[in-house]
């Protein structure tokens, strides 16, 4: 203990010296001066005027200690000496106190990190200055629905719109391959207005941002990079603003480096201007994403208002295609976290809350407890004179002291979550949320830490002193009866109803999980591993050149010793198709609107989706022979209905479909020539959009994923796979490499997410439940010693007491089962959001539930219940007489 | 010291300032014991120090606040005045003082 005050009193040391200690060392040193000025004026010597103001003055170190007193605080020795008398206490009892504070460590430490997943995603302002005022400008052609944007309109809002919006940018993401001595590595960027970084507030660390010329036609090649591209890619090149680093096989100068920070979290490395070429600027093509910040004192509502305006005016005078979108403006604050997420995480939270109250309900019931084996030594204290507010605030002080350790030790292990999850954050969290143990995370720890204290502190203080001190002193206290005993015996039961939930809670994410990975995908996920490509502009200027490399790539990759099978395609398999299109049918007004997806003619071989009827895409179909095109049964149900063409294949139709690079669109007649099963491309719960699949030789994109079917070791055949890729076209990265279940995990991360985390906290939930139960099991068994050595002395058997000692157990289970149930039914309704057909009265989930619980509860009074059976009556009653 | 001396009578210390500074406006440490001294008559054993930590507790009462002022030996010094509230308290601590001596005079005389 010594150790602990000798810490807090260096401590206090170090904030008395300082400023008010040198003030009045001055105000010491002018009043001697001053004193001795006076009685060199009286006459004295200047000798004898030194020693007649000293001792005028009085002791000087003596009135120092009592100006240090009167600044510092007094109480604090009070304080002091009650932590000491509590810390005492405890080293006293060293088994107890290490479980108290480990299980409220568990609580805290869930909860606090938690905390700081919510404070950094819901909570915290996003960090960039007045970040209310950053939005997203969306179109939304139908309610719910939202687009991109097309250049001209951008434009338009830009050059009109400046009476709400201070800076308005558009972006578009990019990947490039950044080519050194070392080879090729793919580098995600994005193509932004110079107005971007105007919109969130950022400075360059290292040189400077774009300036309005940049995204100018002509303008020179220049770069911003991410704080951590520069330190990672360029191992953070103090002459980095000199480098010119070669980018597609452009060299680009870096104008700028960004401060580490938010921009550090996202995948993007680097900006460069987005300068538009005319083919770009037309209105059908809607590709732009518009972030805005707005001008002081205007509202979301108000800045769509006015581009709507915009909108209706041009309208009238251009005569855009009778358009009546509306504009959504939307705080950058609420998209980052979607409903989803935001769903997820208060789930989780709630959990968490959860295992504080059962931490909180643990402690309560062994400081009970404790205090309950005091009540001699408190009797005593009392009769002797201690006052019953003095004996509180000792047994106080000695919870309070425990909880704090709890809660310190809590923080640790929220520390220690925090690094543990942080991979797994930084992936499903946006990438402006930074999840830290900073202050504000550190003062709700605080918070909860006191708030245990006093939950868990103060009940069992005031129940100890208000106990009757002639019962206790007589001895005649014993047995588990009494309201003592009760009210235990409710806090378990408790715990065991609030751990039910939690533990049921996650047997149904667990279920709805395994339901999920066995979602029929449509797709044969086993040993194929993915990869993206991307192919510079300059090198491959037109389609034909990607077409020739695309199907030359094919050849060499299924040349590879290893690889059974290669396919191309525009979007991974299982993934969102971004690319929407529209099918005209002649005697359709309206156009089908569709999910695009160009492959090559391996993709539906090497994923093992079969065509339902006609056939797939081949090798023949290429850029000289008639457009073709494969539909999924989604869309083949979809023509059937509004068409009435049962049988697609053959039919002829009009499919607008994008350009290479340049942004323009084409609308060609195609023919369908085949059906195939549908492949999942959305999250479970959601019906199967109808697709077109394209030849990538007929309509080629720069941007393609590589989907190859290997032997058994996926790991061993890519380095032959990216040799293979490098015989080609040397200054070609691969990137995003990632196994074909990988790829499923993310389209179905929404949904698994919660179920890990919660799984997570039931594990700690069961744990403290089990704790308790056998803290008061034992505890029981502790006080109705007498009781057994007398019923064994009178002949019960050791069965007959493990049985009684387990019913009791088993009864508390049961009445804590029944109440968890009921919590259950009652939280049906949240958990129903997040579960893929399992019902949340799934029968089997329960039925474990509760199965496990009563075991857990079985295991607790068992350990106690076969000690109080093997215990020696004659020693009992001897030493209990 | 050829007066007969008595120590400052117990609390009284803080009355004392109070009035001082009432009566003389802002001034220095050094000066409010000097000026308790002199009213005296020299007739107070006052160990000129222990204004020091009279005037922290004063201030941490919130009845007297520090200024920084150039002493006349140009040094860099405190200087104390009343603040608002304490100039509501010395008719307080006065009216106190009164009391207790008026009893304490009672006391004397009936016991």
């Amino acid at each position: 203990m010594t150790t602990v005050r000798g810490a807090v009193e260096r401590l206090l040391a170090l904030v008395r010296r300082g400023r008010l200690e040198r003030e009045l060392e001055d105000e010491i040193v002018a009043h001697l001066e001053l004193a001795e000025r006076d009685a060199v004026a009286r006459g004295l010597s200047p000798e004898e005027a030194r020693h007649a103001a000293r001792r005028r003055f009085g002791g000087i170190e003596q009135m120092k200690e009592e100006h240090r007193d009167r600044r510092s605080f007094r109480w604090m020795e009070t304080l002091m000496s009650d932590l000491r008398y509590g810390l005492a206490s405890l080293g006293r009892a060293p088994g107890f106190t290490a479980v108290v504070v480990s299980v409220l460590a568990l609580g805290v430490g869930a909860n606090v990190a938690m905390f700081s997943v919510v404070d950094a995603v819901l909570l915290k302002p996003l960090p960039f200055p007045q970040p209310d005022r950053i939005v997203r400008v969306w179109e939304a052609p139908l309610p719910g629905v939202v687009n991109a944007t097309s250049a001209p309109d951008f434009l338009d809002w830009k050059r009109l719109a400046n009476s709400v919006f201070k800076a308005l940018s558009a972006e578009q993401p990019i990947s490039v391959a950044l080519t050194d001595k070392n080879g090729a590595t793919r580098l995600s960027g994005k193509a932004v207005t110079a107005d971007y970084f105007q919109v969130f507030a950022t400075k360059a660390q290292l040189g400077r941002t774009f300036t309005p010329e940049e995204d100018r036609p002509g303008a020179a090649a220049a770069i911003v990079l991410s704080h951590a591209a520069w330190q990672g890619d360029f191992g953070g090149d103090p002459d980095i603003l000199r480098r010119h680093p070669i980018l597609d096989g452009v060299p680009h100068q870096v104008i700028g480096v960004l401060p580490p920070g938010a921009f550090d979290r996202d995948e993007t490395r680097f900006w460069k201007p987005l300068v538009f070429t005319p083919d770009q600027q037309v209105r059908d093509i809607h590709w732009l994403t518009v972030y805005g910040r707005l001008r002081g004192g205007v509202t979301a509502a108000r800045a769509a208002e006015r581009i709507e305006a915009i909108y209706a005016a041009l309208a009238q005078t251009r005569s855009i295609n009778d358009r009546k979108w509306t504009i959504v403006v939307e705080p950058l604050a609420r998209l980052v976290a979607g409903a989803g997420l935001e769903r997820s995480i208060y789930v989780a939270f709630g959990a968490v809350a959860l295992v504080l109250l059962i931490a909180c309900a643990n402690a309560v019931n062994l400081l009970l407890a404790k205090a309950a084996s005091r009540r001699r030594e408190l009797a005593v204290r009392s009769a002797l004179g201690a006052s019953r507010g003095r004996l509180v605030a000792q047994l106080l002080t000695e919870s309070m002291v425990l909880c704090l350790l709890g809660g310190v030790a809590g923080i640790a292990v929220a520390g220690l979550l925090i690094r543990a999850a942080k991979p797994l954050l930084a992936e499903s969290l946006p990438f402006t949320a930074d999840v830290n143990l900073d202050l504000r995370v550190l003062s709700f720890a605080g918070a909860i830490a006191l708030g245990v204290a006093l939950l868990a502190g103060t009940f069992p203080a005031l129940r100890a002193s208000f106990s009757d001190v002639a019962e206790s002193l007589s001895g005649s206290f014993r047995g588990s009866s009494g309201a003592h005993a009760r009210l235990r015996r409710a806090i378990v039961t408790g715990e065991v109803a609030l751990s039910l939930v939690l533990v049921s809670g996650a047997l149904l994410l667990f279920r709805s999980l395994l339901k999920l990975q066995q979602l029929d995908t449509g797709v044969r996920l086993e040993n194929v591993v993915t990869m993206s490509l991307d192919l510079p502009a300059g090198t491959y200027p037109t389609p034909q050149k990607a077409a020739v490399f695309y199907r030359a790539m094919a050849q060499r990759l299924e040349a590879v010793p290893g690889v059974s099978q290669v396919g191309l395609a525009t979007h991974l398999p299982l993934r969102w198709i971004s690319n929407g299109e529209g099918i005209i049918i002649s005697g359709i007004r309206d156009p089908v609107m569709v999910r695009f997806k160009r492959v090559d003619p391996g993709y539906f071989r090497t994923l093992g989706i079969p065509v339902v009827a006609g056939r797939g895409i081949t090798g023949q179909d290429s850029d000289g022979t008639p457009r073709v095109m494969v539909i999924n049964q989604a869309l083949a149900g979809r023509l059937a209905e509004v068409a009435r063409m049962t049988d697609p294949v053959g039919k002829v139709v009009r499919v607008s479909t994008p350009g290479y690079v340049e942004k323009r669109e084409f609308i060609p007649e195609v023919e369908i020539v085949g059906v195939i099963r549908s492949e999942r491309v959305s999250s479970p719960g959601d019906r199967d959009p109808p697709v077109v699949y394209v030849p990538l030789a007929q309509a080629p994109s720069p941007q393609v994923k590589l989907v190859i079917r290997t032997g058994a070791e996926m790991a061993a055949v890519m380095p032959a796979i990216r040799e293979a890729v490098r015989d080609i076209d040397p200054n070609l990265p691969l990137g995003d490499v990632a196994t074909m279940e990988q790829v499923r995990d993310r389209t179905l991360s929404g949904a698994s997410r919660p179920a890990e985390l919660i799984g997570a906290f039931a594990a700690i939930a069961v744990l403290l439940a089990a704790i308790g139960l056998y803290g008061v099991l034992s505890h029981t068994v502790t006080l109705q010693r007498r009781e057994i050595g007398i019923r064994m002395a009178l002949g019960a058997r050791v069965p007959d007491v493990l049985l009684h000692v387990l019913r009791n157990a088993l009864g508390m289970v049961a009445v804590g089962l029944a109440f968890g149930l009921l919590g259950t039914f009652a939280l049906t309704r949240v958990m129903k959001n997040l579960l893929f057909e399992v019902s949340p009265l799934d029968p089997v989930a329960l039925t474990i539930g509760c199965a496990s619980m009563a075991l857990i509860g079985l295991l607790a009074g068992f350990l106690p219940a076969r000690r109080a059976a093997s215990l020696d009556p004659v020693e009992t009653l001897r030493e209990e007489g | 010291m050829s007066k007969p001396q008595s120590e400052v009578p117990y609390g009284t210390l803080d009355l004392l300032i109070l009035k001082t500074l009432e009566a003389m406006g802002p001034l220095h440490g050094y000066a409010i014991a000097r000026r308790i001294e002199q009213v005296s008559g020299d007739s107070l054993q006052l160990s000129q120090g222990s204004v020091h930590p009279a005037l922290i507790r004063l201030e941490q009462e919130g009845w007297i606040r520090t200024d920084w002022g150039i002493s006349e030996t140009n040094r860099k010094v405190k200087f104390y005045s009343l603040t608002r509230a304490g100039k509501k308290q010395v008719p307080v601590e006065v009216a106190n003082w009164e009391k207790a001596t008026a009893l304490v005079a009672r006391l004397l005389e009936s016991l």
